[in-house]
């Protein structure tokens, strides 16, 4: 229902809604993520690939990433929107940081799929 | 007491400076503008705007040691010396203490801060119900100092796109209104990026209300009005029947 809203029609509430969600989605994984460490005590680096490996807990990481993109690029937007007045400036530190966001995006997927 | 006061003339000083003051205050002087208008006597140059001396009109908004407020209701007592004053952040300097308003007054008047009824106008006043009217307080006791405006970072960085927690209290105060009749303009209203979504709710606005009001709740109301409004329309959008279905229709009939 909520999802239905983050059109084009409503550019402010898309944003603001997108980091709403991205949020609690990743409060959400934060949650999990401490209490199956706090059951299943991995240790050692096997422990931690079987922690890793199970299909819908990588779903989950890919995506709490997804999630943690987004909401870091709204949020780096507004900051750099308020702090670099000049627009160059802007576009090229704006650029940086979308390439920065999928490189890690690709990484993690890369590494994700390959466990 | 002792007082440092920002000073900037632009005919006459290149740059602002601060200065010292050391004032013998009377003991029926008790606020803050008692001791600014005793100053006053000393030095006629010192320029400020001050009216009612009782916190109604918000003309004499200024940011007391670090923190804005009204200079008219802020106890000496409550004060560490030096007692440091500014002019409200954000907003252009037209001489000391005094700021050009011009701006705020503009992001005010973009919420069309009136309200709208196209109903024909009864014998008496619009009545409303002891309910609805409770809805308004908290909103309407607004003075429109600025005090909260200028104390908010994302109005100094957006003075022009965010319409500020002043504008967005005011703009909320007549959404909820139950004789204003343009809920769905309001709200249209604030939908570009800026106008509304800049409040990143660090609630500096409440922090400094003389008046102890709550903008941070207001503009928070107006965002979950925004989400019921845009869902209750989707709603609407999926049950109209579809450009196709009303072809068929046609072609039936």
């Amino acid at each position: 229902m909520l999802l239905s809203l983050l059109t084009k029609r409503y550019p402010g509430m898309r944003a603001w809604l997108t980091q709403r969600l991205t949020g609690l989605l990743m409060a959400i994984y934060s949650v999990v993520l401490l209490i199956r460490v706090l059951v299943l005590t991995p240790s050692s680096y096997d422990d931690w690939l079987a922690f890793s490996r199970p299909w819908w807990w990588r779903l989950a990481t890919l995506i709490f990433w997804v999630s943690l993109s987004s909401h870091a690029w709204l949020g780096v937007r507004d900051v750099l929107k308020d702090y670099v007045p000049n627009v160059k400036i802007r576009m090229v530190l704006l650029k940086l940081v979308v390439l920065a966001l999928w490189v890690y995006l690709v990484w993690i997927t890369l590494l994700l799929c390959n466990l | 007491m002792k007082f440092s006061i920002y000073r900037y003339n632009p005919d006459v000083d290149k740059k602002p400076y601060m200065q010292d003051y050391d004032v013998v205050l009377e003991d029926s002087d008790q606020m803050l503008l008692d001791a600014l208008l005793r100053i006053k006597d000393l030095d006629d140059s010192l320029s400020l705007r001050k009216s009612c001396r009782e916190g109604v009109c918000g003309s004499d908004s200024m940011n007391i040691n670090g923190k804005n407020g009204l200079a008219c209701i802020t106890k000496l007592s409550d004060l560490e010396e030096p007692v440091v004053l500014r002019p409200m952040p954000g907003l252009p300097v037209i001489r000391d203490l005094i700021v050009d308003m011009t701006q705020f007054f503009e992001n005010y008047n973009s919420v069309n801060p009136y309200l709208v009824n196209n109903d024909e106008p009864p014998e008496t006043e619009r009545l409303q119900s002891p309910e609805d009217r409770a809805k308004l307080d908290g909103l309407y006791e607004c003075i429109l100092c600025g005090a909260c405006t200028t104390s908010c970072p994302s109005f100094w960085w957006n003075p022009d796109k965010f319409v500020g927690p002043a504008g967005l209290l005011q703009a909320y105060r007549f959404i909820v209104d139950s004789r204003d009749q343009a809920l769905d303009d309001r709200l249209e209203n604030l939908e570009a990026p800026d106008r509304l979504y800049r409040c990143h709710n660090i609630m500096n606005c409440v922090d400094v209300c003389p008046k102890k009001l709550n903008p941070s709740l207001a503009i928070a109301r107006i965002k979950d009005l925004k989400i019921k409004e845009a869902n209750h329309s989707k709603t609407l959008e999926s049950k109209a029947p579809t450009k196709r279905q009303i072809a068929i229709k046609s072609l039936h009939d």
